[in-house]
């Protein structure tokens, strides 16, 4: 029955979208890490590296030449579950997009929001 | 009373423009061919997208969720990827056919030509948006589309034998190819799925809640309802005028010809302009559409509402399908040839962002009170039915007719 | 491009379907078949209708100078396309050929009167005239099908 509960956790977490604490939208869930003996949900994973992992085998070639090998970091990013604040119809987490690394496509520090003409 | 203009207001608002190229086109098509033996596909097809965006605007009130988390979700990444492409692909052509019919109608106002109009068209869309708060443009579009109800004006004043038009409300299925052909394009005109897409999206902009869920209901019916009766009003008028003598309507401005034969340059006028805040706002729903889609599907922040700053690359997508419409409208490609694909194609991606929002509305567990009930049910998977039988149906017809040519 | 498409199609099986599905995206280079020809003059028929609506429209001076302008030209190159196309094409049935030269002819005067008409858009006199002669052309074009069905099997 606990095996039942983890299948299920996983099957509403997978590809829900996540929140910081401001809510700010900051990416999906791309993957699940599970660990342990009973196992148990240990991290969130998110990023376009992730993206290979979840198609099927002929389109993962091309996907994973696209978007490169996982790089822990930068296109792959490993949320701790402890990091989870709730649950509803977003996983929300408990500290802001930039403490954890996410979110950084949308940091208009970073982008070319800078050259847009209206700034 | 006041009451009653505020909720009409709304609706209006809501539901910007009413028509797009894709109805204008096949509507003026299958009177001229067909005179009114199409109105029951044109119904069937306007009860469609009301069962739909009733649904997705209901998912999205009571949870949040806009079509494309809806299908991120229920589906998973492969498939919800499938359903993305398929999407911002159709959402391509549909903007491109709409920015080359702003472009068609402003150049058969003004007579300055057509790719010079493209851009102008295009850069006005930017300001229009830009400059507008979000209700404000929907706002816009909905009260210039209020324009065309020149076209029932007209269907009054050619006064055609009700009964025949009466007939044409009755399903019935003529063995021809070409028949079989424009009754998906129009059912398909009709249920354009963009516009539910941003309908959803728009709610969420809007902040709605359970609070909502009336309006919902009214937007859905009304709205579409009132889209519903410009688009019989245009086979009307086009089977009256057309058939009789044989035009194949191939260009949109053969769509205002009706109403200038009954109302003079006035009607013409009126006509044009109507069509003109039709097309605009169909171009502004499938742009943003477009860009909604993507970035729910890979999980950014997105939004009118939010802005560059907090969401640039939603922005960013948005004005990146901006100029390929652009340039597919440039490319020499007539508008309606456009809009032929586009529509089909529509109808044949179709099943893949219907089921899951289905799924999802009759789900308890999401949707706690306010799932499906028996009408919702049952409207919602004979839809499912006849979208698929359509979905199939599409491409073999699209090939047997070269794309309605005969 | 003709005789090329036909060759391939007598050289093998997959050329064959090759050449069956660009005829029917192509929208029709190649051989004229009776009822290809049939619907090119229809379809002439159809574009002389239209443009007497908008001929009529400029003669009771009830339309706007610039829809009218706009329309015409865009007519009068449909006509001209499609009298490239019935001119360019080979015949499936010879016997055809006296039909298929009286449908040109009055594809380029379709043209010819909807370009007038581009010309002068805002003049009554000239959209009497052209509603009349267009009127004309469209039934010598009903005439030339009806001409065609008779030989038809």
């Amino acid at each position: 029955m606990k095996g039942e509960g983890e299948i299920f956790v996983v099957h509403r977490l997978l590809d829900e979208q996540i929140c910081d604490s401001d809510g700010r939208r900051v990416g999906r869930v791309d993957d699940v890490e599970i660990r342990g003996n009973p196992p148990r949900v240990t991290a969130l994973l998110v990023g376009d590296g992730l993206y290979p992992r979840r198609l099927p085998r002929r389109l993962a070639r091309l996907a994973r030449r696209i978007s490169g090998p996982e790089r822990w970091g930068q296109n792959a990013l490993r949320i701790p579950w402890e990091e989870v604040d709730g649950l509803s119809s977003t996983v929300k987490l408990r500290k802001k997009a930039e403490e954890l690394g996410l979110g950084m496509g949308d940091d208009p520090e970073r982008w070319i929001v800078r050259r847009l003409p209206w700034n | 009373m006041r009451a009653i203009l505020k909720i009409a207001l709304g609706i209006i608002a809501a539901i910007g423009g009413f028509l797009d190229i894709g109805d204008l086109v096949f509507t003026t098509q299958a009177g001229a061919l067909f005179r009114y033996d199409l109105l029951w596909a044109v119904v069937l097809g306007v009860i469609g997208i009301a069962v739909y965006a009733e649904m997705s605007g209901r998912v999205a009130a009571v949870s949040g969720r806009p079509v494309f988390d809806v299908i991120r979700m229920r589906t998973g990444f492969g498939m919800g990827l499938l359903a993305l492409v398929a999407s911002t692909f159709v959402n391509l052509l549909t903007l491109a056919a709409e920015l080359g019919g702003i472009a068609i109608v402003l150049e058969l106002l003004f007579d300055a030509p057509y790719s010079m109009f493209v851009f102008a068209g295009a850069i006005a869309l930017v300001g229009i948006v830009a400059l507008l708060p979000f209700g404000g443009i929907e706002r816009v579009f909905g009260y210039g589309g209020l324009l065309l109800f020149v076209v029932v004006a007209t269907v009054f004043h050619q006064n055609p034998d009700w009964g025949d038009v009466a007939h044409g409300f009755v399903p019935t299925l003529d063995s021809s190819t070409l028949y079989l052909y424009f009754v998906v394009g129009v059912f398909a005109a009709a249920l354009m799925p963009y516009e539910v897409h941003f309908y959803s999206s728009g709610a969420i902009e809007e902040g709605w809640t359970e609070q909502n869920l009336k309006e919902n209901r009214l937007n859905a019916i009304l709205g579409y309802g009132i889209g519903g009766i410009l688009s019989v009003g245009l086979v009307i008028v086009s089977g009256y005028l057309f058939h009789p003598i044989g035009v194949e309507p191939s260009d949109l401005g053969t769509v205002a010809l009706p109403m200038q034969g009954a109302f003079g340059e006035t009607g013409l006028l009126l006509a044009l302009a109507g069509m003109l805040f039709c097309v605009g706002g169909a171009a502004v729903d499938s742009s943003f559409a477009a860009s909604y889609n993507l970035a729910q599907f890979l999980g950014w922040e997105w939004g009118r509402y939010q802005g560059p700053k907090k969401a640039p690359r939603f922005t960013a997508s948005w004005l990146v399908f901006l100029l390929l419409g652009i340039a597919i409208a440039e490319s020499g490609i007539n508008p309606v040839e456009i809009t032929e694909y586009s529509v089909v194609f529509s109808v044949v991606a179709l099943p893949l962002t219907y089921l899951p929002v289905l799924l999802i509305a009759g789900d308890r567990s999401f949707m706690s009170d306010y799932a499906n009930g028996r009408i919702a049910t049952f409207l919602g998977w004979l839809y499912f039915a006849v979208i698929v039988v359509l979905a199939l149906a599409a491409i073999p017809l699209l090939l047997a007719t070269n794309a309605g040519g005969g | 491009m003709t005789a090329t498409g036909r060759k391939k199609a007598r050289s093998s099986a997959p050329g064959l379907l090759l050449a069956v599905a660009l005829l029917l995206t192509s929208g029709g280079c190649g051989d004229l078949s009776n009822d290809e020809l049939n619907r090119g003059v229809e379809s002439l028929s159809a574009l002389a209708a239209q443009g007497q609506l908008i001929a009529n429209g400029v003669a009771r001076d009830a339309t706007k100078a610039t829809y009218a302008r706009v329309m015409a030209k865009t007519l009068s190159e449909e006509a001209d396309h499609e009298a490239e196309k019935l001119a360019d094409a080979t015949l499936e049935e010879p016997e055809t050929a006296d039909q298929r030269h009286a449908a040109v002819a009055v594809a380029g005067e379709i043209s010819g009167l909807l370009s007038t008409l581009q010309t002068f858009p805002g003049d009554e006199r000239h959209g009497e005239l052209v509603e009349k002669h267009l009127a004309e052309e469209e039934e010598k074009a009903d005439a030339i099908v009806a001409q065609l069905s008779g030989d038809a099997p």
